[in-house]
């Protein structure tokens, strides 16, 4: 049963959606805990025409660019409505835009009428208006924020076009007819990992092909949760994707989100690997808090639920692929796996419905399928939410892929790997230094697969290019193939492994290449580590910027008020050192180039905007420019070093 | 078929009673006192219930009894079987078949009690002709007595088995975590109480499966097959949610099957008793396999409608009581159209 509805351009999806699912619930804001505020589909489409006819009569052209900088909220969604109803397209941002980013977005993308959400970002607009000539509208979001020096109120222009269209303008009809297909509906600027901004180009085309391709099978009785930033590319085409088959998105937020999980019970959501370890250790926290025979209850569960899981997995095929397996081999362990299988489903069935049912209900009511994106989930978070029953589907992708590439499904839903391409989309792996073709390739043996390379990508989700930068889009994408910059390879049953950032690869000075990432993920295991970076470009060995975790020292019996004080503390320095070591071990198939020879305690956590990105990524070049001396103080003394 | 030694030693019999017990304590535990007003709040549901269980359940064991031509002790024990109350394992199967989990709670609750009265007078109506049977054949093995259906024995018995349950009851209210902890263990204890009966009969008399005509195996799996069946039906032709229906059918095809073990321990002498106690076991494995796979069917058939019905609530829930959901035309299946909270939500009801 296919319920997506299929548009031409999101404009129509809107109005098919308005015309399909009319009074159903859209979009809910949310009031308390157990009062929300619902919006239908055939309310924000007409409130959307009205603020459309609004934004023409202000002077918004067909294909203009219109700033929206805000968070996730129902007038968000109604200024995007309103946007691609008028024939522009949006440039979004969230409310932790910097003012030079601002200036800098502003002007390069040609901005004249920009949306800005709250009393902060209009004040800080006002203050800039002398540097950007182009601005000529201001309009704040928040109903309760009062316009001042020009700007107006959302509700003044939505009832300026209510008024022109009760007169019979039908502009914004017009401007929906004239849509084409290669249009833009948005131009997002990357916060860049490396430089100034890029405004990605993103098409009408685009979106309607990953809402075509995006796996799933949902229908109208399915409710999401929205908390991640829905500026970021993940959680838009998964709010574009719940419109096209007439879902409900509820508006959450961090500090209310478990809360809301109880009380929406959301069937699916966009999920971020930060959101499942959070999720992980509460929910190791409220077995730990349990009654002593409940926790061995859980433990019997867990282990069957794993014997069963990776059983299951090998007897169907979707296990972790990383080498050939001769026919031989698989028939050799077949039988075990089977009879393993057959013994424990039993005892499985049982512990499954009366203990690890509850630890779900916990966890996230109805949630069973979900995608999470937006960095790659740590394998043992993966592993314990696929064996106690909540499939985990994890993808891959990038703003400039709109963004899905591969995800995991149902059917393919192979631990460790980002899932096969989804449909209409192409992959191919290159040597990233010789160029040669890696995957698919014949001349390979077993035609390229289990070998490294760059990921190449081909398809309908592939952006136009990035705005004002033909050198920079030429070099990206090639012969219609864009240049992800990961490395990845393919499994033996054709799923896409990650293997880390081609430019996050540390070259150590004996020439031996190193990806950063599994390091840290490993590091980032020991319940004493929170955060860290694995540092070494051109040095000797690797070392580590390392932030502890308050609450785990604490936990230990440090009397800590400050991370600054672990930092201090030489016998939180000795565990830490351990830590290290019993993590990249020889036995956890670290090469011995690979372990962390050094590291230093930071003093601060990395912060989401400094350190980090919006979705807990670490900048790792912010991080280098900004503990340069941390770095060289690491490989300089003796202090840190083992 | 003969039996040549018991089926089971007296340690076998006094660790059966322990389990019994526990089990008994788990299902008072994952009970309160509201489940018992809620009876009242449900009387239609659980009328539907009290009428497939007690009227149903006992005709179609004994229509299975005379249509695969049963030994007479198999016989008493299949209508035995059928006249019981329901037990907690219909509930979580129930929960997991997509069901209303508090229409099998309260019938469960409701069918316990009634079990008092039910179960006398529908063995005495049921069990005649089996009853006759018997005695001849006794007598001419040389008995001076007629063979009798303990009545008095098996209320005693039945009221022996709702004190664990009271006990749990009581439990609950004085300390909810350690009453977790008994529902939790009852499950795991009724696993292994089938699992250990079934292996001790395989290793001591590992002959009596083949032994065991086909009539008995088709008898003890057609009991909760067919139950499951008419239970679903005999709902929907009363007019029943499908949500409804899936609870009605699972409590009417899963009875509480250590009530059975305590009644035929405490009730029935040889020559019959290792009999009866051989159908039980095969009946109590049976159920469990065929409820997972109804279970299973319910959950993947029930899946849309279970869906639209837990969404209305939530949108009554969040958006307040008088909130009506208007879902788009040719969505909703036929019987949802006029209220697809399906019960749930007053202001759901249309037209």
């Amino acid at each position: 049963m296919n319920d997506r509805i299929q548009a031409e351009n999101l404009a129509l999806l809107y109005r098919e959606a308005a015309l399909r699912f009319g009074e159903m619930p859209a979009f809910a804001t949310r009031k308390s805990a157990l009062d929300w505020s619902p919006v239908s589909y055939r309310e924000i489409y007409e409130e959307g025409l009205n603020l459309a006819t609004g934004l023409i009569d202000l002077g918004v052209k067909a294909r203009d660019h219109v700033g929206l900088f805000g968070d996730n909220r129902y007038e968000w969604m109604l200024s995007d409505y309103a946007v691609l109803l008028s024939g522009a397209a949006d440039v979004p941002r969230g409310r932790d835009i910097t003012d030079n980013e601002l200036l800098y977005i502003i002007d390069h993308a040609g901005i004249e009428v920009a949306f800005v959400e709250n009393e902060d970002l209009h004040t800080r607009l006002l203050s800039l208006r002398s540097r950007l000539p182009l601005l000529r509208e201001i309009i704040v979001l928040d109903p309760e924020a009062i316009p001042r020096d020009g700007a107006r109120s959302l509700n003044e222009v939505t009832q300026l076009g209510m008024s022109l269209r009760q007169q019979g303008d039908r502009r914004a009809e017009e401007r929906i007819e004239a849509i084409v297909p290669d249009d833009l509906f948005t131009l997002i600027y990357t916060s860049g990992t490396t430089g100034k901004p890029k405004g990605v180009m993103l098409t009408h085309a685009n979106m309607i092909s990953q809402i075509r391709n995006l796996p799933g099978h949902h229908n109208c009785s399915d409710r999401a949760i929205s908390v991640l930033p829905i500026w970021h590319i993940f959680e838009r085409v998964i709010e574009m994707y719940t419109i096209s088959f007439g879902g409900c998105t509820y508006y959450s937020s961090v500090l209310t989100l478990g809360d809301d999980m109880r009380n929406v019970e959301p069937t699916f959501m966009a999920s971020a690997p930060r959101l499942w370890e959070k999720m992980h250790e509460r929910i190791l926290k409220n077995i730990r808090s349990s009654h002593p025979v409940r926790q061995i209850l859980f433990h019997i569960a867990y282990f069957l639920a794993r014997n069963y899981t990776v059983s299951r997995y090998f007897i169907t095929n979707k296990n972790l692929k990383l080498k050939p397996q001769p026919l031989w081999k698989r028939a050799l362990f077949m039988p075990f796996h089977l009879v393993r299988w057959v013994i424990v489903l039993p005892w499985y069935g049982f512990f499954n419905a009366a203990v690890l049912e509850r630890v779900r209900l916990g966890a996230g009511g109805a949630l069973r399928e979900t995608i999470s994106g937006g960095g790659a989930l740590p394998i043992h978070i993966d592993r314990f939410f696929n064996f106690i029953g909540i499939s985990v589907m994890e993808g891959y992708g990038m703003t400039e892929t709109s963004p899905v590439i591969s995800v995991r499904s149902n059917d393919n839903l192979v631990v460790g790997t980002v899932g096969p391409p989804i449909p209409e989309t192409e992959i191919r792996l290159t040597d990233p230094e010789t160029g040669e073709l890696v995957y698919p390739n014949s001349q390979k043996p077993r035609g390229g697969r289990a070998m490294r390379g760059e990921i190449w990508v081909k398809g309908p989700q592939v952006m136009k290019g990035y705005y004002r930068e033909p050198e920079l889009t030429s070099q990206t994408i090639v012969d219609g193939w864009l240049r992800t910059g990961d490395l990845g390879m393919i499994t033996f049953n054709d799923c896409v492994k990650i293997l880390g950032r081609s430019k996050a690869t540390i070259v150590l000075s004996s020439g031996e290449n190193v990806e950063p990432e599994p390091i840290e993920m490993r590091l980032q295991q020991s319940l004493f580590i929170e955060q860290c970076m694995v540092v070494g470009q051109d040095r000797r060995h690797l070392g580590a910027l390392v932030v502890p975790s308050l609450n785990e020292f604490r936990t230990a019996g440090f009397d800590v008020p400050t991370i600054g004080d672990i930092s201090a503390s030489p016998e939180a320095k000795r565990i830490i050192r351990d830590e290290i070591r019993r993590m990249t071990a020889g036995g956890n198939g670290f090469r011995s180039y690979e372990q962390v020879r050094a590291f230093r305690i930071m003093r601060d956590s990395f912060r989401v905007g400094e350190e980090l990105t919006n979705l807990f990524k670490i900048k790792r070049h912010i991080i280098a420019e900004k503990f340069e001396a941390v770095i060289e103080e690491i490989y300089s003394g003796e202090n840190g070093k083992k | 078929m003969e039996f040549d030694t018991q089926l089971l030693y007296p340690h076998d019999q006094a660790l059966l009673a322990v389990m019994i017990f526990v089990i008994m304590l788990g299902m008072g535990a994952s009970l309160t006192v509201n489940d018992f007003r809620a009876v009242a709040r449900r009387p239609r549901g659980v009328l539907v219930g009290f009428l497939s269980q007690f009227g149903l359940m006992p005709l179609i064991a004994l229509g299975l009894s005379v249509v695969l031509n049963f030994d007479p002790a198999f016989a008493i024990a299949l209508i035995l079987i059928g006249c019981l109350p329901g037990g907690t394992t219909s509930n979580m199967f129930t929960y997991f078949s997509r069901g209303s989990v508090a229409l099998s709670i309260s019938m469960t609750t409701a069918s316990t009690v009634m079990a008092l009265f039910m179960m006398p007078i529908l063995l005495k109506a049921y069990t005649g002709r089996f009853i006759a049977e018997i005695s001849a054949g006794m007598r001419a093995a040389g008995a001076e007595a007629d063979f009798v259906i303990p009545t008095g024995n098996i209320i005693s018995s039945l009221v022996l088995v709702l004190v664990p349950v009271a006990m749990g009851m009581v439990l609950r209210r004085k300390s909810p975590d350690w009453a977790k902890v008994a529902e939790d263990t009852a499950g795991f204890v009724a696993v292994i109480v089938i699992l250990y009966l079934i292996g001790t009969a395989f290793i001591r008399h590992g002959a009596l499966f083949g032994q065991t005509p086909w009539q008995v195996y088709a008898g003890t799996i057609g009991l909760g097959m067919v139950g499951f069946f008419f239970g679903y039906w005999f709902s929907r032709l009363i007019g029943m949610f499908p949500l409804f229906q899936r609870a009605v059918s699972l409590e009417t095809g899963i009875q509480n099957g250590p009530v059975s073990f305590a009644i035929i321990l405490l009730s029935f002498r040889e020559p019959v008793q290792s009999q009866m106690l051989w159908l039980a076991i095969l009946y109590s494995t049976f159920i469990v396999m065929s409820s997972s796979v109804i279970t299973l069917y319910f959950r993947k058939r029930g899946k849309l409608d279970y869906d639209i019905h837990k969404n209305s609530v939530i949108h009554n829930r969040l958006f307040g009581e008088n909130y009506v959901t208007e879902y788009p035309e040719g969505f909703l299946p036929r019987r949802l159209l006029k209220d697809p909270s399906q019960g749930s939500c007053p202001a759901q009801v249309r037209g």
